[in-house]
């Protein structure tokens, strides 16, 4: 049976082949989970432009990744700058003020937006790929001469405000908030990519420091340029020289802090009455990488122990029903991150039994290991999952940004892919017992209490 | 400009719909999306009935119908079992109930859409209703009406709680998971008697995209004829109310950090009119979703910094916060128009950002609703201009185009353009836009759009709420109150602007202060 659903699986990604008329040499897509070739072109300034054409008549993907986020906000009284960064792209330059901006974007007629993680800013826009030169003149002439007046670096920083004031109305916004900033002591992964809050409230102060945020960042050595879609390699790299070319290297590096190894279970709590209770368990868990098979292997180990198919979903949420939800993962992240596992619960009573059952199937992984055939039937689940969710551009760009935020190579995840293969039951008792210790946990919990059930 | 739409309507036309099929066969209506190069088969099978369809005092028992097929056990299988059988292949299915149309998505690998198929089959014909499935999906749908709705997103919050004061007394009006009260009350007896009445071979609609074969559509359609024979004729939904003047519901929330503001009226046209491609235009220009280039995202969020966006609709948007792109799934007959202004900031809040914004009484509400009904009521007045509606119909000809970009997502909108009684109403826009004159956008406006009579919701926290009440019922000035970094940057024609917005009139003529813990009942 495995083979068989191994075997069915590289037939299906053939038949998702589109064709690909192209005079560049076409990168070899044999045994790897993106069907399409990646094209990859180096500018002398450093930029790297990647291209996947794909069989969508008419239609193209553009994405721009900064590898920039809430991890370089390294200095005190500046977290949420990222974020706040990308607001202010849309601010105007001296050729598009940023009503004619606004009306050259309009007249593409795309969808365009962006968005900041922990490591990155991802500023996307898909549509009509004939306005394509229009696109990249307009991301090459604010990624290279943005200009704002203090005043609007002052307005921007409302609506911040507002996004805030917004995301704050849910209970788990504040949780996050507070769960990163017990686990993390010395690293930016202890604030959000929000920021804190008296930090957005003084950003309108920070005029000089982003001009330095800009000058740091918006260089052609932290950002990637991607296009998928109907398009050539020619067509792009074409586009990226007449418009990037003239891109200036810049020098800066940020230092981030290393996380000092944890010695003790930390907790944290929220007291809120007007949701369910709540219980996270956090494990310190590794750095991405497409190389070493920690994080492959916890992604495989979280799909196998904390979905619908898990053992501990069918009996605490099927059968005991103590549980309304759980899932559990690794956030990919370019320094060691957390693996989280949430529940959301029934009764806040049941609290320690949960927590103590999630403890107990935890230690059978580490002794036991797993189930062979289970393992083959997850790694079956992962390829087809991908498989079937890239069926238009956006999607496929979306995929590919994830990986280059990560590594900045976009052929990690046709790496990614090819590590969960390798994954064995031997792997999965090796990497559980070398992140799951109770002295690298951080346990968060919401209920009507005053205190968490656990302190 | 003609290639723009040149182009993008090979979109439509190769990229997605290499075989649009249209048939009522018999008692079904069929949709048919081949494409023979995809890796994936997609069914959609679309049930009319939707939350109006719930019995009285039963509210939610259509939702929780749908939800026990989709999340219960089948064919004498456990749920967890099915998901066993799935995890291989990757297959996923999942409901989703509106408040007329209940559709269920199942999504497998071209490899295995034989094993599926039975699966799919026992989730539509031979739910097994369990006992225990039934318990845990109750605990979830009642823990929802009693507890999420109110602490998850304010905005969402205050988008149900205008449906509730516009269809008040109707069978729009209450929540698709239904009140507090009403779910309690749904038995095991009523989802199964719920299920032979309004989930009928008469009422569905076959919905089939991707690379499935002939004989997979027949046999589909041959077991579709399996389900109750009860000749379910959907409720008609009820009307939005007319307000009597501008009438607020003011909901009160301990710990509310802004306040979040939806307001709205009827409206008489759908996308079945024709009409609607002009109306389509002025509510672009206007407040086009999660997009910077509209007015009163200009006005409120980049001129003001008051917030984090405002836009405007002329139907349902559902999970505005997280699409960017319109969802399907959610048609409706009975229609109205609305304003969305995200949170803004409240006294309390300001008071202790600013020392210079000590002694105000009331946060920005007041003055982002001026705002933005003063910007209706120009628009009313004066209508779109030349330029902005030739630059507008250009983007949406454009834009719309991108709303399916795969064949779930198309093959839902074609099954909305059946609901409209339309074939494929994202093409056939494209000629309505097309052919739409300024002149009859402006018709549209003047016939569609007024703001004497509108509901308004308003969740804020609870320092905010008699504040704010007062200062709207008495009409009292509002001038903004912007920190000093902000106000000493601002020109003098927003300055002079302000002057006229803080004291525009409206025709408030009723205030009402509702304790959260009240709302939904």
């Amino acid at each position: 049976m495995k083979t068989t659903i191994l075997g069915l699986t590289m037939g299906l990604l053939l038949i998702a082949s589109g064709n690909i008329y192209s005079a560049e040499a076409k990168p070899d897509t044999s045994g790897k989970i993106l069907p399409y070739p990646i094209y990859q072109h180096k500018l002398a300034n450093g930029l790297n432009v990647v291209t996947v054409p794909f069989d969508s008549p008419g239609l193209a993907s553009l994405h721009i990744v900064t590898r920039v986020g809430a991890r370089n906000e390294v200095e005190p009284g500046v977290t949420g700058f990222a974020h706040f960064f990308e607001h202010m792209m849309f601010r105007g330059t001296d050729k598009y003020s940023k009503e004619e901006y606004s009306a050259a974007l309009k007249s593409t007629g795309a969808a365009a937006n962006a968005n900041t993680t922990q490591d990155r800013t991802d500023y996307h826009m898909t549509g009509n790929s004939d306005k394509l030169e229009l696109m990249f003149e307009l991301e090459s002439d604010r990624f290279m001469n943005l200009k704002y007046s203090e005043h609007e670096f002052k307005t921007e920083a409302g609506a911040v405000k507002g996004e805030y004031t917004k995301n704050f109305a849910s209970p788990y916004s504040q949780i996050n908030e507070k769960r990163a900033e017990t686990a993390f002591t010395k690293h930016t992964y202890s604030h959000t990519t929000m920021g804190y809050f008296k930090d957005i409230v003084d950003m309108p102060n920070q005029y000089e420091y982003s001009k330095q945020f800009f000058d740091r960042y918006y260089r052609p050595e932290y950002n990637t340029v991607l296009v998928v879609g109907d398009v050539t390699p020619e067509q792009v790299n074409a586009l990226a020289e007449k418009y990037f070319g003239q891109w200036q290297h810049g020098s800066y590096e940020s230092k981030v802090p290393v996380e000092p190894e944890q010695t003790e279970t930390r907790y944290v709590h929220l007291q809120n009455d007007t949701i369910p209770a709540y219980v996270s368990l956090s494990y310190k868990g590794p750095a991405f990488s497409d190389t070493q098979i920690d994080m492959p292997t916890l992604d495989v180990l979280s799909a196998m122990m904390f979905t619908s198919t898990s053992d501990l979903y069918k009996k605490l949420v099927i059968t005991e029903q103590k549980v309304r939800s759980i899932s559990g993962g690794a956030s990919d992240s370019r320094d060691p991150g957390l693996f989280t596992i949430q529940v959301s619960m029934v009764e806040k009573e049941d609290i320690p039994y949960v927590m103590s059952e999630i403890e107990k199937a935890i230690e059978k992984v580490k002794t036991e290991g797993v189930d062979a055939t289970l393992l083959a039937r997850t790694k079956s689940n992962l390829k087809y999952g991908f498989a079937m969710g890239i069926d238009n551009p956006a999607a496929i760009a979306n995929s590919l940004s994830h990986y280059i935020q990560l590594t900045g190579d976009p052929e990690s995840i046709n790496r990614t892919y090819a590590m969960y293969d390798k994954v064995t039951v031997e792997d999965i008792k090796m990497i559980a017992n070398k992140y799951f210790k109770p002295e690298h946990l951080t346990i968060a919990t919401i209920s009507d209490d005053e205190l968490g059930v656990m302190q | 400009m003609k290639n723009l739409i040149k182009q993008l309507g090979f979109l439509l036309v190769l990229f997605f719909v290499s075989q649009v099929q249209a048939a009522s066969v018999q008692d079904m209506d069929v949709i048919e999306l081949k494409q023979s190069n995809s890796n994936k088969v997609v069914f959609k099978i679309r049930f009319q009935n939707g939350s109006i369809a719930d019995p009285a005092e039963k509210q939610g028992l259509t939702y929780a119908t749908a939800s026990l097929m989709a999340q219960g056990g089948a064919g004498g299988k456990s749920y967890p079992e099915i998901q066993d059988i799935m995890q291989p292949w990757a297959a996923f299915y999942y409901v989703n109930v509106d408040k007329q149309v209940t559709t269920f998505t199942f999504q497998v690998p071209v490899d295995f859409v034989d094993e599926f198929y039975p699966l799919l089959k026992n989730v539509l014909l031979a739910p097994n209703f369990d006992e225990s499935d039934f318990s845990r999906i109750m605990k979830s749908q009642q823990n929802y009406v009693d507890q999420v709705v109110r602490a998850s997103s304010d905005e969402d919050y205050s988008k149900y709680a205008l449906e509730d004061l516009l269809f008040r007394g109707g069978n729009m009006q209450h929540l698709v998971q239904g009140t507090s009260a009403s779910v309690k009350s749904i038995t095991l007896d009523d989802i199964k008697a719920h299920y032979q009445h309004a989930f009928s071979r008469y009422n569905v609609t076959l919905g089939l995209a991707g690379n499935y074969s002939d004989e997979l559509l027949n046999r589909l359609k041959a077991d579709l004829k399996g389900l109750s024979n009860n000749d379910f004729t959907p409720p008609v939904p009820s009307k939005a109310r007319l307000a009597d003047g501008i009438e607020v519901e003011i909901i009160s929330k301990e710990n509310a950090f802004g306040s979040a503001i939806f307001t709205g009226a009827p409206l008489g046209i759908t996308r079945s009119d024709d009409e609607f491609a002009a109306l389509m235009i002025a509510n672009s220009w206007m407040g086009e979703h999660r997009k910077a280039y509209s007015r009163l995202y200009q006005k409120i969020r980049q001129t003001r910094s008051m917030n984090y966006g405002d836009y405007t609709y002329i139907e349902w948007y559902s999970a505005g916060g997280r699409n960017q792109l319109p969802p399907s799934g959610v048609p409706r007959a009975s229609n109205y128009w609305s304003i969305w202004i995200r949170p803004v900031q409240i006294a309390s809040q300001l008071h202790d950002q600013y020392p210079e914004l000590a002694d105000i009484s009331i946060g920005h509400a007041h003055f982002a609703l001026r705002l933005a009904i003063r910007e209706f009521d120009q628009l009313i007045k004066n209508g779109m201009s030349e330029e902005d509606f030739s630059a507008t119909r250009t983007f949406l000809r454009s834009y719309t185009k991108l709303y399916a970009q795969g064949p779930e997502q198309l093959m839902g909108w074609l099954m909305d353009s059946h609901f409209y009684g339309r074939v494929n109403y994202l093409s056939e826009l494209d000629k309505l836009l097309a052919n739409t004159t300024l002149e009859q956008v402006n018709d549209a406006i003047r016939k569609h759009y007024q703001t004497e009579n509108m509901f308004v919701t308003i969740v804020t926290d609870d320092s905010e709420a008699k504040p704010l009440a007062d200062s709207l019922i008495n009409n009292t000035p509002s001038p903004m109150s912007y920190s000093n970094l902000v106000k000493s940057g601002l020109p003098e024609e927003v300055l002079a602007e302000d002057d006229e917005i803080a004291n525009y009139h409206l025709n408030v003529k009723k205030v009402t202060v509702v304790n959260s813990a009240d709302t939904f009942k």
